[in-house]
């Protein structure tokens, strides 16, 4: 059992407040989604959380359990259990996948009993062959050359090797087809344990439909202005952000507001 | 022989941004020390390896010795074919061209010998390894010579080794000649020891359509000036030169790297990586030269270094010469840091910082490193990485 906790959280990106007041509980065994217009502070949601250098936290408190995320390297935060399957993953020619993930895993391994080749290779395998993953993949550079799909499903991939406790996956479901959609969603469904709890950023109401949330939270303006249960997603899908904004009375304006006014309803 | 007034009176080869006239590279005394075993090589199907005056690997396949291949060591060439060896040293690296070269040319008793007729394909690299006896406290003078017949392809991995730990210098050359259509791959990893002071100078002669690719890896720990050259005689003639480059300690690593563009639609682009640490210095000159008549030719270089102490020097120095109105030509240069988005993604896997940097590191070389020709060369450069990082907090 762990536990995420999000205070009041408040981060500013270059002099400019994006996040203005977060509240968020994320236990082991609970997948939620965090849903929301462009530009509303999703990922920089996530990217705060994991200790991306650029992203300021000007008030309020992230935890792990009891432990202050405030005080943690980005690396005691993975070691910590906690994972970003990241947007835009690095690409890094030289260093091969399987010795990367090889690295994750036994940096969370005390020196006198790192992973065995053996036992690494078997696991990767089996991980690699439930994402349809190629098997050449484990020999080529970490996502070098990789195509989008390419980069989301070793994202997945990593996670499912090092095992966290809490993931945040940020928009896992952009650029992938429907096929590949689903594959995903596989990998993250096959972790779903009490042991796991995961942590959804999404644009579309699609993902939740292989991955079904517990929770769904909606942001706005850098706030989270609505928590429901998995219908809260499909309510959105129907009525759009704007719907529900003007439902809560708030005054947010949003990027893509006026392209519902371009097609018809029947 | 030539006179040796006349080559002290020839200037020292140029090297902007090294101070190396304290390093007297101009007095060599070759060394005559044997050996009977190999050091690395070992069932290498193609491959030499060369131990002062002694010959310690040698092997070439049937089908190779059939089309006529020739490798051996220079001292064998020289008995067994010496109108070839004759006609062919010093006809890329002119006797004169400067002092320590002119000394070369008088002086050098080893070195590496390769004939590859034309049409003769590699399937797999051809390994030369030539190794510094470091043992009796003289010095190394060896010469490479390789030709690459018309439309012959070939891989090479060179290597240049250090054994023993006598104070002592070397002097290097290598000639390259690929013939009209030739395509090759001539990747060098350079790792002599902190004891060896060495004047390496490789070029080659690029002829009509041919191509040579340099991978160029320059892991040694020692002070050493490195020149790398290209002519682009033939029209459409091709050089990829990649050039990564590690220092550490106090040691200088200094580079020119050269390309001269003088056929037409000839293609010369420069890539140069290096990384420098402790008190060392690393510096990179890239010449890119068009001489005229040379229309359509294409001279491009990037070369950029990370410098990860404070009191590490670095220089990128690029500098093109352009003589031909019809070209394209470009150049880019940086001092850098490590990459902080690469930093954090490994770090948000739970590798620590000291092994991220490291990968990080390692990836900011990883273009030249991805191209050398055999995977056990890419494990070779990624433990020379490794090797040479042990230092980072000296």
């Amino acid at each position: 059992m762990a536990t995420l906790k999000v205070e009041n959280l408040h981060v500013s990106v270059e002099g400019k407040e994006i996040l203005k007041g977060v509240n968020l509980i994320v236990n082991t065994g609970e997948i939620h989604a965090i849903m929301g217009p462009n530009g509303t502070g999703k990922s920089t949601l996530s990217q705060t959380i994991m200790g991306h250098p650029a992203y300021e936290v000007t008030e309020g408190h992230i935890y792990i359990d009891n432990q202050d995320l405030s005080e943690m390297s980005v690396d005691q935060r993975a070691r910590a259990g906690l994972f970003l399957a990241m947007q835009y993953p690095s690409e890094i020619q030289g260093v091969t996948n399987a010795e990367f993930m090889r690295a994750a895993i036994n940096a969370r391994r005390p020196e006198d009993d790192q992973i065995g080749v053996m036992s690494f290779i078997e696991k990767l395998d089996e991980k690699r062959e439930f994402l349809s993953m190629s098997e050449e993949m484990a020999e080529r550079y970490l996502n070098e050359g990789f195509s989008g799909g390419e980069k989301k499903r070793n994202e997945i991939l990593q996670m499912m090797m090092i095992e966290p406790k809490i993931a945040i996956l940020d928009e896992i479901d952009s650029g992938l087809d429907i096929d590949a959609l689903k594959v995903v969603s596989r990998g993250v469904n096959e972790m779903r344990s009490n042991e796991f709890g995961a942590l959804m950023i999404t644009h579309y109401q699609r993902l939740l439909d292989y991955i079904v949330p517990d929770f769904v939270h909606v942001m706005m303006g850098g706030k989270i202005v609505k928590t429901g249960g998995a219908e809260l997603a499909k309510k959105l899908e129907a009525e759009g952000y704007a719907g529900l904004r003007d439902e809560l009375g708030l005054n947010v304006h949003l990027t893509d507001e006026d392209v519902n006014s371009y097609f018809v309803e029947d | 022989m030539v006179d040796n007034s006349v080559i002290q009176s020839l200037p020292l080869p140029t090297f902007a941004k090294v101070r190396y006239n304290s390093w007297q590279l101009d007095e060599m005394i070759p060394a005559t020390d044997k050996a009977t075993t190999p050091f690395f090589m070992k069932n290498e199907k193609n491959g030499i390896e060369v131990s002062g005056l002694s010959t310690t690997y040698q092997h070439l396949t049937e089908e190779m010795t059939a089309q006529g291949v020739i490798l051996m060591s220079m001292i064998q060439a020289k008995t067994e074919h010496p109108d070839l060896v004759e006609n062919m040293i010093a006809s890329v690296v002119d006797k004169a061209a400067d002092r320590l070269s002119a000394q070369n040319f008088a002086q050098f008793n080893t070195g590496i010998f390769v004939y590859i007729p034309e049409n003769v394909q590699f399937d797999e690299v051809l390994h030369l390894t030539l190794n510094h006896l470091a043992t009796s406290g003289k010095d190394l003078v060896a010469r490479v010579f390789v030709y690459i017949g018309s439309n012959a392809k070939v891989d090479i991995l060179q290597e240049m080794h250090t054994i023993g730990t006598q104070k002592t210098k070397a002097s290097v050359i290598i000639e390259v000649i690929a013939d009209s259509g030739a395509q090759v791959t001539y990747a060098n990893i350079d790792s002599f020891g902190e004891q060896t002071t060495a004047f390496i100078n490789r070029e080659a002669e690029v002829r009509n359509h041919a191509t040579v690719d340099w991978q160029n890896a320059e892991f040694n720990d020692g002070n050493v000036i490195i020149r790398l050259a290209s002519q682009l005689n033939g029209e459409g003639s091709t050089s990829h030169t990649n050039v990564i480059g590690l220092t550490t300690k106090k040691q200088t690593q200094g580079l020119v790297t050269t390309i001269l563009n003088r056929g037409r639609h000839s293609l010369g682009h420069i890539f140069q990586r290096g990384v420098i640490l402790n008190r060392s210095t690393l510096v990179f000159n890239g010449i890119g030269k068009i001489i005229k008549g040379a229309k359509g030719s294409d001279a491009q270089q990037e070369s950029r270094v990370l410098m990860l102490s404070r009191r590490a020097r670095g220089d990128a120095n690029p500098l093109l010469l352009i003589d031909e109105n019809d070209v394209t030509a470009g150049h880019a240069a940086s001092v850098g840091r490590v990459d902080e988005n690469q930093m954090y993604y490994l770090m948000s896997r739970g590798i620590s910082e000291q092994v991220a940097r490291k990968l990080v590191i390692r990836g900011f070389m990883g273009e030249v490193l991805a191209k050398m020709p055999t995977k056990a060369a890419q494990q070779q450069v990624v433990e020379e990485i490794e090797r040479k990082l042990k230092h980072e907090d000296d």
